[in-house]
């Protein structure tokens, strides 16, 4: 029994634990940088963009599928969003339609290439990550889009009211998208579809149409994460987002998202996310060089999963 | 060397044949608790082609696992040349010749058919020191065997260009190669034209008059009499009669495989008023490829079950995905109550009134990670029904309601509803999908093996529900291939044979013999 107990907390909590050991390690390797509360703050606004990738990667994981493509979707969504506000348009319309509307449409053209052709997700987004990069690419002339309002960037770079825009931005997603898979029919068809495809579709679940919404929210939530990285950076970059699906996916495993489908949690792959940026900003606080990052990065990547494994083992 | 001849028995009694090739004595075997085996006697002469008879899960094919060392018996000892085995390995029975041809064949489409042949054991021929396939010594042996069985067959093709019958004739060298003593052979008739059986008879011949053992298992009684020698029957995992297929009738052997003079229980009480409109009208449902399922027409009545009797493969399957719209017509038309509803796909089904409880629950019945009661109502909330809120959310409160009523409508045996599926014996796993059926409240019930894999008692549990469920005037389809179940539960039984119905029988008068008969002959 209280082993049982045991495994059931590690399957709400392990996450958190493994956060919680990450920030002990580092808060022991650089006591007076790391817990200050401005550095902390500065973990969740690195985090926001990782948090809002991985929330829709959550999605096409939990249908035993996956969404290479969100890298190209950032960066087609940033694009077009700056192109919208240097060609005058108001800065929150052209959020809504650059990022949002083109995030989503893009995720509905994976979902119905997957749908219609049959093919493994991954197959489709390694094809149509390409294809958005290229599109980047030809729309902007490889040229980084400057001159933004201030607005947009003073906006989504400020606080609202205490708390940071981009964090407040990807908590009210996950918040969203975490009721929708507890609280809604959708929600639960789309557990039910990771689960056993079969059995859903003999049951009467509509599998085409909600292979579509999972890649739709993969999209929307690549399509934001575009958005706040041009803000950041305050300016659209043509190569933003390349190899942001490494930590997304990363992201979602930590958190304990199956491969297998039907498995996973929104706050544990939210935990999953900071995780990730903990470990960016302690890495980058103990001035270890970016190349060297990269190898501790895909490393602790690695560790987290193969500890996660090994007690799902043991039971 | 005895000389073949086209009468079929050569061989005036068991002495004349020398002594046996294999023994297997008191064979039993045990799965869980379940009997597959109970004691099973079988001697393999050389030169005979002894042919094994019975029913669907009479135990064929477990007998033959254990001649193949895939299952080791429960009880009982196998003797290859005077050497008593307690169990054989994989390997030993290979090195003893046995050697089996499944249904589903197991040569490999991408290589070619010179590359089957020698598939793990390519032979090496050293140059310079490097090791190098020996594709000469491949290619004269590899003609040496097809000319001694008689075959042309091209080499160098890609065994999946080849009709089915070169594949199953590849196979069959490759098993000589391996200086096969005993070839089992598992319904290897069922995908071949008239044409092909003749020479794969001829073939079969000509091994006996090498000395081989040929293991030939059928379900076509024209067949065994053609090419069998002797004959064993298996009935509910023991031997139920052997001898010489010469002496012996077609009706002979089929009460033999049957044979059960047990007295007979009726849960149907015969009370279903035919002159009323039928609730299932089918008509003239026809699958995509006119093969699996050809012009099939039926009605079912409020309050009855109408079980649907034929080997395995026959289609019956395919008919109940074609009805439930989860497997592409070519034609038909599936009326409910009178209306039009031939439905599209699962979703159209479910929202007309269609239940389908399907015979593999694992693979198309429950969602693995969910709950029992999310199992329960992810149908119903699909259908339009009062758990459907508003925008799409759920209501906890009405679906555990739901889920609590059908958990104790078919006292399902679990600590909560809210237990995760996985952890329920599968006769409990059964009454779940049941009870999400019921929960959508249809006219329509299709159970497809809803008995498989369960044990005894929750068995007799669901024929209460099935028959409790056509009391209240439900309309059942029962998929069956026990015949001892499907005797006692239906009203009516459909006979299916090569995808049509051949006969429907009303279930008093109707017999195991007579089922059976039907089934295999079709007239």
């Amino acid at each position: 029994m209280t082993r049982e107990k045991l495994i059931k907390f590690w399957d709400y909590y392990g996450t958190v634990c493994i956060l919680l050991v990450i920030v002990v390690l580092f808060g022991a390797l650089s006591p007076t940088y790391f817990l200050q509360s401005d550095n902390i703050v500065q973990i969740f606004v690195q985090s926001s963009i990782t948090i809002l990738t991985a929330l829709g990667e959550f999605f096409a994981i939990l249908i035993a599928g996956i969404d290479l493509s969100i890298g190209s979707i950032v960066a087609l969504a940033g694009i077009l969003t700056a192109k919208l506000m240097v060609a005058g348009m108001d800065p929150l319309l052209s959020v809504l339609i650059g990022g949002v509307l083109v995030g989503i449409v893009l995720g509905a053209f994976n979902g119905m290439l997957v749908n219609y052709t049959g093919l493994h997700p991954f197959i489709i987004t390694l094809g149509t990550n390409a294809i958005f990069r290229g599109v980047t690419m030809i729309i902007s002339g490889a040229n980084p889009v400057f001159g933004l309002p201030f607005s947009f960037i003073d906006g989504l770079g400020g606080n609202i009211w205490i708390f940071p825009a981009p964090v407040v931005l990807a908590l009210s997603m996950a918040v969203i998208l975490w009721f929708i898979t507890t609280n809604t029919r959708v929600g639960r068809n789309i557990y039910a579809l990771g689960g056993n495809r079969e059995s859903a579709y003999f049951s009467g679940v509509d599998i085409k149409l909600h292979t579509l919404i999972v890649f739709m929210i993969s999209g929307l939530c690549a399509g934001l994460a575009g958005v706040l990285t041009t803000a950041r950076l305050g300016a659209a970059e043509p190569t933003a987002g390349i190899s942001f699906e490494t930590y997304a996916i990363a992201s979602a495993i930590i958190g304990g998202t199956s491969f297998f489908g039907g498995k996973g949690r929104i706050p544990s792959v939210v935990v999953g996310g900071l995780i990730i940026g903990t470990i960016s900003n302690g890495l980058n606080l103990l001035k270890i060089q970016t190349f060297y990052q990269l190898v501790v990065m895909g490393s602790l990547i690695i560790a987290a999963v193969a500890l996660d494994r090994m007690i799902a083992r043991a039971r | 060397m005895i000389v073949p001849s086209t009468v079929a028995v050569r061989l005036p009694d068991k002495p004349a044949m020398g002594i046996p090739l294999v023994t297997m004595r008191g064979i039993v075997k045990i799965f869980g608790g379940i009997t597959a085996l109970g004691g099973v006697d079988l001697d393999i002469y050389p030169g005979e082609v002894h042919a094994i008879l019975g029913e669907n899960g009479a135990g064929k094919s477990t007998l033959m696992k254990i001649l193949s060392g895939i299952h080791a018996p429960s009880a009982g000892t196998i003797t290859i040349d005077d050497k008593p085995y307690a169990a054989l390995t994989p390997g030993q029975a290979a090195h003893a010749g046995i050697s089996i041809i499944y249904q589903e064949l197991s040569v490999i489409n991408e290589l070619s058919a010179l590359e089957n042949l020698f598939v793990g054991r390519i032979p090496v021929l050293r140059r310079f020191g490097v090791p190098t396939v020996d594709w000469r010594r491949m290619r004269r042996e590899a003609a040496t065997v097809l000319t001694r069985l008689g075959l042309d067959i091209d080499l160098e093709t890609p065994v999946g260009e080849l009709p089915i019958a070169h594949r199953q004739m590849i196979e069959i060298a490759k098993s000589l190669m391996r200086d096969a003593r005993i070839l089992v052979m598992d319904e290897p008739t069922s995908s071949l034209t008239n044409v092909e059986v003749e020479r794969l008879f001829a073939l079969v011949r000509q091994l006996r008059a090498d000395g081989t053992a040929i293991l030939f298992i059928s379900h076509k009684l024209d067949e065994v009499r053609t090419i069998g020698d002797r004959f064993s029957v298996l009935k509910d995992g023991v031997t139920s009669g052997t001898g010489m297929v010469a002496d012996t009738t077609n009706d002979d052997l089929v009460r033999k495989m049957v044979g059960r003079d047990v007295k007979r229980t009726f849960l149907n009480e015969g009370a279903v008023d035919r002159g009323a409109q039928p609730v299932l009208r089918v008509r003239d449902v026809t699958s995509v490829d006119r093969k699996r399922v050809v012009d099939v027409g039926f009605d079912v009545y409020s309050g009855e079950i109408l079980g649907f009797a034929g080997l395995v493969g026959s289609g019956r399957t395919e008919l109940m995905n074609c009805l439930f719209g989860t497997m592409a017509r070519a034609s038909g038309r599936i009326e409910l109550n009178g209306r039009d509803v031939t439905p599209k796909g699962p979703i159209e089904a479910l929202k007309s009134g269609m239940a389908y409880i399907t015979e593999a629950r694992r693979q198309t019945g429950f969602m693995p990670n969910f709950s029992i009661k999310d199992n329960i109502v992810i149908s119903q909330c699909l259908k339009a029904a009062p758990l459907r809120g508003i925008w799409g959310l759920i209501h906890p409160g009405p679906e555990t309601e739901s889920a609590r009523q059908q958990h104790k409508n078919l006292s399902i045996k679990c600590a909560s509803i809210h237990q995760n599926i996985t952890e329920l014996s599968g006769g409990n796993q059964q009454k779940v999908l049941i009870g999400k059926w019921l929960a959508t409240n249809p006219d329509l019930f299709i159970f497809d093996e809803p008995t498989r894999g369960i044990d005894v008692g929750a068995k007799s549990e669901i024929y209460a529900i099935m028959r409790n469920l056509s009391k209240a005037g439900k309309a059942i389809i029962m998929v069956s291939s026990e015949l001892p179940e499907i005797l006692a539960v239906c009203d009516r039984i459909a006979i299916f044979r090569a995808g049509q119905i051949v006969k429907i029988i009303d279930s008093h008068s109707a017999t195991e013999e007579q089922i059976l008969h039907f089934a295999l002959n079709g007239r």
